[in-house]
């Protein structure tokens, strides 16, 4: 599996403190908003965000509809970060 | 840059023809605007209409005024692509051998407005002279600068973008009040006046349209409007000052320049006094709340429920003569008119522990009292532990000169508009400092597009931001909430309250947590606004769910 991928599935778990799940219980196409899925909402998005310029240090100035099409999969997220040139920590 | 020219005119002919066609040889396009001319000259100035040689002639039937026709033609020619428009006027007290240096002068300046500044021979009348130089000083005032040097002449290289952007959301003078009133506001709005001197001749046999007791009276009520615009909205009237065009160093001098207008407002305040401020203020705000109906609803909607009765007219009168308070209360406070001693606090010993508290925490205000006096009143301990979200972009330069003024540091702002990481991040970094940052928990629209909650309050559901409380969420502080009322005149009373000790929003119940912590909220400003009534200046309909005023 891609490495990026499931370092963000342990970012997501860590920094949304979902503790009753495994990273690997994640799917790459899962998605992660809304009722289907993993069913985050709003404020996750906006935690995510925080965590994701704190570890690639990727500026996300509001969570816009466009942000929200990259955050919405795991695979979607990291295609944004590699395109954003993001530094692995 | 597209230029083209503007004339209004109401009944001149006579020397229109040279205008237009001194204008054509510049090459200009020429709108001609018939304000409802009688039927000899409406026929004479149609006559010239010839778009196959670039001039059009527009005819208003009614009599609208100078600014109405000339504002007539801003929107053909912006209709037609044009970038800028020249105005001159149909008597032909211009001198248009100015022209090309007026043009000049706007391809060099494309963002400026190029003002001829009348030079006069003999011919001009003496009372009207007068009467200018009483404009100037107060032009002066109202721009707190010396640049506008003639307001009064109506030949000008307008940039039209700018000026369609300031038309879209204020009233300008539609009559002879026009010339002035538009190169005031565009100066408020940050559009940089160059003034260009031309030499102006009264023609002997010129019949003005200017009226003398009519059209003075309306100039000294826009003076009286000016002025009370500039003091209301003196952060952004200072933070927006145009560039100095020719001069070296403009933003030092700007500012420099704002910093004397800043000790003049304040000089005026401490010598004639809040009461006389009052009074001179009383006939405008009269006048505002006559013509702001959104306000003016809202305000009743509020009162209605606030005082348990329906309010009349003289209570709806007494609340916009309260708020207009506040703003002359919270500018003495920031420029020391108004000292610390002039605010109490509820309960020290609490305000204390709270202070001794290294934490950062969540400020929430509201629109009740005056919580920006009580940010200029409060120990400068708790002052520069504070960090206030605002919304206007102003706040920034504003607080800067403040500080200049002061010589200590004013409260930091900073412009939020909607919380995203970068903000989030910047905001617990505060946090984690030991700050305390300040919202307002009773502004719908800001912070929270779409994320609004409905909560009891003053006896129906209204519409309350969740923005303070998702914050406190993620943000994990303690949340007090401070209330500042105006209990006698001269002084005021602060309430520093713990509200939660750390808010948590748990997955899955994030919503009902949000409206609860509203609720709770909505009931203690309740409290608020029962016992002081007309100190909540929230002129925005909460109950209706409407849309932002």
């Amino acid at each position: 599996m891609d490495d990026l991928e499931s370092e963000l599935k342990r970012l997501i778990v860590s920094a949304l403190m979902l503790e009753d799940l495994a990273p690997e219980d994640i799917g790459s196409d899962e998605a992660l908003f809304g009722d289907a899925g993993l069913g985050l909402d709003s404020i996750d998005a906006l935690e995510l965000g925080v965590a994701i310029r704190k570890t690639y240090g990727i500026k996300i100035e509001t969570v816009s509809d466009e942000v929200r099409a990259h955050f919405a999969t795991v695979r979607a997220l990291a295609a944004f970060i590699r395109s954003n040139g993001g530094n692995a920590p | 840059m597209k230029f083209c020219a503007v004339i209004p005119s109401h009944d001149h002919w006579k020397a229109l023809p040279a205008i237009v066609a001194r204008l054509r040889d510049e090459g200009l396009p020429v709108f001609i605007m018939d304000d409802g001319s009688k039927a000899e000259a409406a026929a004479a100035i149609k006559a010239l209409h010839d778009p196959a040689q670039g001039v059009v002639v527009a005819r208003l039937a009614v009599n609208g005024g100078k600014g109405v026709a000339v504002l007539a033609g801003f929107a053909l020619a912006v209709e037609g692509g044009y970038s800028h428009a020249v105005q001159v006027d149909a008597d032909g007290q211009h001198d248009l051998d100015a022209l090309p240096r007026l043009l000049e002068a706007a391809r060099a300046n494309p963002a400026a407005v190029v003002s001829g500044a009348p030079v006069y021979d003999g011919t001009v009348p003496k009372g009207r002279q007068i009467g200018r130089w009483i404009t100037h000083l107060w032009v002066f005032v109202e721009t707190l600068s010396l640049r506008i040097t003639d307001s009064m002449c109506g030949f000008r290289v307008y940039p039209l973008s700018p000026c369609m952007d300031l038309l879209a959301k204020e009233r300008v003078g539609q009559r002879m009040d026009f010339d002035t009133d538009i190169i005031v506001r565009l100066f408020w709005r940050g559009v940089a006046p160059v003034m260009i001197p031309v030499k102006v001749t009264y023609p002997s046999d010129n019949t003005s349209n200017f009226h003398v007791w009519k059209d003075n009276a309306r100039i000294s009520w826009m003076h009286t409007k000016l002025v009370f615009h500039m003091l209301t909205h003196l952060p952004s009237v200072l933070a927006n000052r145009p560039p100095v065009i020719g001069g070296s160093h403009w933003a030092k001098l700007g500012e420099r320049g704002a910093l004397w207008g800043l000790r003049f407002v304040a000089l005026s305040y401490r010598v004639l006094g809040r009461a006389a401020c009052a009074w001179v203020m009383a006939p405008i705000v009269a006048y505002f709340f006559a013509t702001g109906t959104s306000q003016r609803r809202a305000s009743r909607h509020y009162l209605a429920r606030a005082l348990g009765r329906q309010p009349g007219l003289v209570d709806g009168l007494r609340h916009a003569m309260s708020f207009a308070g506040r703003a002359l209360d919270a500018f003495a406070a920031w420029t020391g008119a108004i000292g610390p001693d002039a605010m109490s606090v509820d309960d020290p010993a609490r305000l204390a522990a709270m202070v001794a508290d290294p934490r950062g925490a969540l400020l929430v205000v509201s629109h009740h009292g005056n919580a920006e006096l009580s940010h200029a009143l409060m120990d400068p301990c708790i002052r520069r532990r504070l960090t206030v979200l605002v919304h206007t972009r102003h706040a920034e330069n504003y607080n800067r000169l403040l500080a200049r003024h002061r010589g200590e540091a004013a409260a930091r702002m900073i412009q939020v508009t909607e919380i995203g990481p970068e903000t989030a991040i910047m905001l617990r970094d505060c946090i984690e400092r030991g700050e305390w940052v300040a919202m307002a928990g009773d502004r719908v629209p800001v912070l929270s597009a779409g994320r609004t909650v409905r909560v009891p309050f003053l006896g129906a559901e209204a519409e309350f931001s969740q923005g303070p409380w998702l914050l406190a969420g993620l943000l994990g502080c303690p949340v007090h909430l401070l209330f500042c009322r105006r209990d006698r005149p001269g002084h005021w009373r602060l309430a520093l309250e713990p509200f939660a000790a750390k808010v948590e929003l748990v997955r899955g119940h994030r919503e009902a947590a949000m409206a609860e912590l509203a609720a709770r909220y909505a009931r203690r400003l309740e409290r608020e606004c029962r016992e002081e009534p007309w100190q909540w200046y929230n002129f925005f309909d909460f109950w209706a769910g409407g849309q932002a005023r």
